[in-house]
């Protein structure tokens, strides 16, 4: 029985689709808010995928994309403010926004606990979002069916 | 889950190659050691030097441990090299070359690709 449930795992892993439309993805975010239009096509894309019934297992904000993540930004009325738009979403979907630590500490944006450690006076990570190492990228592709990264170049 | 990383950021100037490489050791320290190509300004990551501009991290040091984490899987584009008059005998590590043509070849074989 035991060797009856690995093989149907295995099958499980080869052919996750099967039986089901759904899939898993995990979305990384290299671009930061100055650069709004790809910056806005992570948004959408994770939106639209999440609306058409997918599981989105983590977004994960790595190298500009920490920028997003900052609550001390003020965007101009007639713009579109991307941290409240993740937020909105991750409040709508529960969804995972992870933002690389080491990055993000680099960058100025850093939780109450990471305040206090390094005495900053100040956090400036906006609520929703969460520090986490690297790792959780690499956790979050091991485990997803597909993988979408935005920006970098 | 195999991957394939592309890394076509210059060595410095920017936390670019660092922070690119610094996926792959992750990867790798998940049991995920990708498979990693060298392209157009990130064949130069792959030249030996003594010297790094301060403020950045040593780049031939991280490179030289992906063998240590058990990427061993590192290609470099013919054209690439070309483009810097450079010769694969010239670099820090036992590569495999691979013309551009064949590229999009090599980037079908993986399950995923990421780009840096």
């Amino acid at each position: 029985m035991a060797g009856f449930l690995y093989m149907s795992d295995l099958n499980a892993a080869v052919s996750p689709t099967v039986g089901s439309s759904s899939l898993t993805y995990a979305i990384v975010v290299r671009c930061g808010p100055h650069q709004q239009s790809q910056a806005l096509s992570a948004f959408q894309f994770t939106k639209e995928v999440l609306l058409q019934g997918h599981e989105v297992l983590r977004v994960f904000f790595y190298q500009q994309g920490v920028h997003i993540a900052s609550r001390l930004r003020v965007v101009p009325q007639d713009e579109l403010n991307l941290a409240v738009l993740w937020q909105q979403l991750s409040l709508d979907y529960d969804l995972e926004l992870g933002v690389c630590i080491a990055a993000a500490l680099q960058s100025g944006i850093v939780d109450q606990q990471e305040a206090s450690r390094y005495e900053l006076g100040s956090d400036s990570l906006a609520s929703q979002f969460t520090l986490v190492g690297l790792g959780q990228l690499a956790a979050a592709s091991a485990e997803c069916n597909r993988l979408v990264s935005f920006g970098g170049n | 889950m195999s991957c394939l990383m592309t890394l076509s950021h210059a060595p410095y100037g920017s936390q670019d190659a660092k922070e690119s490489l610094d996926v792959a050791l992750v990867l790798s320290a998940f049991e995920q050691q990708p498979a990693v190509l060298f392209l157009d300004e990130g064949v130069l990551q792959l030249l030996p030097t003594s010297q790094t501009p301060s403020s950045h991290k040593h780049i031939g040091k991280i490179v030289s441990a992906l063998e240590m984490y058990d990427i061993n899987e590192l290609w470099v584009e013919q054209e690439s090299l070309d483009r810097f008059s450079l010769v694969a005998d010239q670099l820090s590590q036992t590569v495999n070359v691979i013309a551009r043509g064949q590229v999009a070849q090599l980037c079908a074989q993986y399950d995923q690709h990421l780009v840096f």
